[in-house]
């Protein structure tokens, strides 16, 4: 029984607040005679749980992806927060609203600053599906370590309200219950045309249940400009919904360096074969584009950092965005 | 950075690898003071793993809460243990729990040792018992053969995919399983599930003599108890509803746990 293999190394931190376990995914190293690696841009990476219950992810695409960045050269980290996976403790009751309201961040900080002073990076990229996604944002607004985001199918609503048992109000769960019936589908069908139609005329105004706090840290980010990829899985059944990435692009600024990849033919998880090689190939180059591990000519690195701008690259196919409910 | 730690609980948990054949299986330690018994943990195969985690974390937490050692894991390409999934076959699933097995029956002192398996997992623990290994075996959910778990695993996720694609886009489970039977590879909540997985999954079935606890108990001379889950153990068996909730599931724990107690003589006074 060993705790380090060849390409991994199981870990616990001590966040202070409560002790997690994940996975360290050794940097596939290429130093040898005549490399010419920059150690300065070896930047970490991070991935946070989603509604997971385990830091591997569905279909064990978190693990899948850390071995591929780990072989590019970076050293990448999977954790389980707090109540999760192996991590000490129960999840928090209302996870969803909990995380939405930025509750994993201070934890997270925690985690990236263990790591970084741990194996000596110069900073942490953070990669977060749904839920993670909403934590990685609100941890990149705590912690200048943060070097850059990836985030997969994130949210930018707050969730439905939750009594007192710990599910949605009553009002809510009819409301679920009639959507599903066949009168439910036909009404939601009229419904979701005349929801494109006031989305369409409402650009600017956000919805009621927009998620505010999460937005201005967003914008924040962008405008700062931190390098984020974003993810957006492509399914037929996505509700139309108000347009936040676009709203974050109009307001990040000129500095602005965020790019967003819409993805067919895989699902919110992205861990069917499809999702899982659009989000390396992608999530490679943008990694290679901003946190070279080889040094280049300013030049090279204009080129390369010009595919990955929020100015260059056409976001979506389409002008309106789908976004997830939940994660 | 040691992968030991101790749990609020006071609970002391260590993480480790186990090399196998080609990969390292991911092994947790839950370690008991003063231990008066072992259990290996034989858990659902991959995206069972996913959904019944936290129950299956928290049965571990509290067997080792009253003094007995638990070792849980994950197989050979699933989850944190490395490999490849799709290449993956039950033989080699099965080779896991033997020398897993092995390995805690040689730990020092001998103390009694408990086969127990959730799903795909109670039949491979049954087999390891069914050849000599363990002093008594638990079953939960065992189900009728792999491929019933296998089956149930993909209906469930077609109706998932029914409800995301388009009309014209949907697959149905007949056509997922008809693509199986023609030996292609299907994904499955982002597993790869080969056609000859598939294939062999019919055969992989408990001994006949594990089919009944009462008989069984008598024929191996070991204590054998099967207890078949409802919804109301959800998560740890399907439709997996309520797995972000932290479910009280101590009804099911502590009958098992009096299960245990008796078949492996654990004394009286323990906490419970």
């Amino acid at each position: 029984m060993t705790e380090t293999i060849g390409t991994r190394e199981l870990i616990v931190l001590d966040t202070g607040e409560e002790t997690v376990r994940g996975t360290y995914h050794k940097a596939f190293d290429k130093t040898g005679p005549g490399s010419n690696l920059t150690e300065l841009n070896r930047v970490g990476v991070l991935f946070l749980n989603s509604l997971s219950p385990t830091r591997a992810a569905p279909g064990d695409s978190a693990v899948f992806w850390a071995d591929c960045f780990a072989k590019c050269g970076y050293p990448t980290f999977r954790v389980d927060s707090p109540g999760f996976g192996d991590s000490d403790g129960d999840p928090p009751p209302a996870c969803l609203n909990f995380i939405s309201k930025g509750g994993h961040a201070s934890v997270a900080t925690a985690i990236v600053g263990q790591l970084i002073a741990r194996f000596k990076l110069p900073g942490m990229v953070i990669v977060g599906l749904c839920a993670g996604a909403v934590s990685a944002i609100y941890t990149a607004a705590a912690t200048p370590e943060c070097k850059g985001l990836v985030l997969m199918d994130p949210y930018f609503h707050l969730p439905p309200a939750i009594g007192s048992g710990g599910r949605p109000v009553m009002r809510q769960r009819l409301n679920n219950r009639i959507s599903r019936s066949a009168i439910g589908r036909l009404v939601r069908g009229k419904g979701g045309r005349l929801t494109t139609f006031r989305v369409f005329f409402s650009r600017d105004t956000l919805p009621s249940n927009a998620n505010v706090l999460l937005l201005d840290c967003l914008r924040g980010a962008a405008s700062a400009g931190l390098p984020i990829l974003i993810f957006n899985a492509h399914t037929q059944q996505k509700p139309l919904q108000f347009d936040y990435l676009g709203y974050i692009l109009g307001l990040a600024g000129s500095k602005s360096k965020v790019l967003v990849k819409t993805v067919e033919g895989t699902g919110h998880s992205f861990s069917n074969p499809t999702g899982r090689a659009t989000v390396r190939q992608h999530s490679e180059s943008w990694l290679n584009a901003w946190f070279p591990l080889k040094k280049c000519g300013k030049d090279d690195e204009k080129m390369l950092r010009s595919q990955f701008t929020s100015e260059t690259v056409s976001c979506t196919p389409q002008a309106r965005l789908p976004l997830h409910s939940k994660g | 950075m040691p992968s030991q730690y101790l749990t609020k609980a006071g609970l002391s948990e260590e993480a480790r690898y186990f090399t196998v054949p080609d990969a390292h299986l991911y092994t947790v330690l839950h370690q008991a003071t003063e231990p008066v018994a072992r259990v290996l943990l034989v858990g659902p195969l991959a995206s069972e793993r996913h959904f019944s985690y936290p129950p299956w974390v928290r049965w571990a937490r509290y067997l080792a809460a009253r003094g007995v050692e638990v070792l849980r894991y994950d197989y050979r390409g699933v989850g944190e243990s490395t490999g490849a999934f799709e290449k993956m076959t039950f033989g080699e699933w099965k080779e896991d729990v033997e020398l897993l097995a092995d390995w805690v029956t040689s730990r020092s002192p001998r103390l009694p040792f408990v086969l127990h398996g959730l799903e795909i997992g109670a039949i491979l623990a049954g087999k390891c018992f069914h050849g000599g290994m363990g002093d008594a075996l638990l079953m939960w959910s065992p189900p009728s053969s792999a491929n019933q778990a296998l089956r149930a695993s993909l209906l469930q996720w077609a109706g998932v995919k029914q409800l995301l694609e388009s009309p014209e886009n949907r697959t149905s489970a007949a056509e997922y399983i008809r693509q199986l039977q023609q030996g292609s590879a299907i994904d499955v909540q982002g597993y790869q599930l080969s056609g000859s997985l598939w294939s062999d999954s019919f055969d992989v079935k408990l001994p006949s003599s594990l089919n009944d606890d009462m008989s069984a108990s008598v024929a191996y001379k070991r204590p054998v108890s099967i207890v078949k889950l409802g919804k109301s153990a959800s998560p740890l068996v399907p439709p997996f509803r309520g797995y972000l909730e932290t479910k009280d599931l101590n009804w099911l724990y502590s009958s098992n746990f009096d299960w245990i107690a008796s078949a492996v003589a654990i004394p009286a006074g323990r906490p419970k």
